[in-house]
């Protein structure tokens, strides 16, 4: 198979304009760094430390969705963009650890939703 | 293939150096970086509704265990599902690299097959404490 290149021109928003992947990936960024963000309010509830550290992860994801920003329009695949998801694959890794720690020896709310 | 190279398939960086082939298309490789982000916040609101269940959720009558039988397998699968994510990441952007077809993801029958579990441990738990 030849190797890939930019599709030729076109008429398509996509053609018009490529950096709109760009900021799609960029906006998936943020939502994941909310998540982080979500996942730390609820473990405040919980463990005051843990949901702190779990808090202190969302921007650092949000930063880390900017990387490939300065990097022109074509930033590509770099070892860069590889190391950024396998940061986030640790840390969701650490944060189920830590939940499954706070589930099972956690003191629990009971009744807290009732 | 030996478990070591399996495991250092895993570490950042082996992508671009391994494959070979040509940068795809950059379009590509986005696509390939929000599919990954979209199974990450998949794995975050797993291990969240696992955390909700055991922590905020009244205990069920009759089932002393249930909050943990249902939260602590979600937990485990929203680790699971973030490692299993970047892998599928690494062989996608491999594949885009030499132009072959994109492989088989195994996440949607993960994903598919703990839900019907939970729904079924689910069912049993809250029908055994509305029967006592």
């Amino acid at each position: 198979m030849t190797p890939q290149q930019p599709a030729p021109a076109g008429d398509g928003p996509e053609e018009r304009n490529p950096g709109l992947a760009q900021e799609r990936t960029s906006l998936s960024w943020t939502r994941t760094a909310i998540s982080f963000a979500a996942l730390g309010g609820v473990v405040l509830k919980e463990n005051v430390v843990t949901g702190l550290i779990i808090l202190a992860i969302a921007p650092v994801v949000w930063r880390l969705g900017q990387v490939s920003e300065g990097s022109g329009p074509q930033p590509g695949f770099s070892p860069v963009g590889a190391f950024r998801l396998f940061l986030i694959t640790v840390a969701i890794v650490a944060v189920a650890l830590l939940c499954l720690f706070i589930a099972i020896f956690g003191k629990s709310v009971p009744g807290a939703l009732r | 293939m030996s478990w070591s190279s399996r495991l250092a398939m895993l570490l950042p960086g082996t992508v671009e150096r391994d494959s070979g082939g040509t940068e795809p298309d950059p379009r590509f490789t986005f696509a390939n970086e929000r599919t990954f982000l979209a199974w990450s916040r998949t794995a975050l609101a797993l291990v969240v509704a696992g955390l909700g269940i055991v922590q905020l959720l009244p205990p069920f009558p009759g089932v002393p265990a249930g909050r943990h039988l249902l939260g602590v397998p979600l937990i485990v699968l929203g680790g699971v599902l973030a490692i299993v994510a970047y892998t599928e990441w690494g062989r996608n952007q491999r594949a885009l690299r030499r132009g072959e077809p994109l492989p088989r993801s195994l996440m949607p029958w993960i994903l598919a097959a703990t839900i019907t579990v939970m729904a079924i441990i689910s069912a049993v738990v809250l029908l055994i404490s509305a029967l006592r």
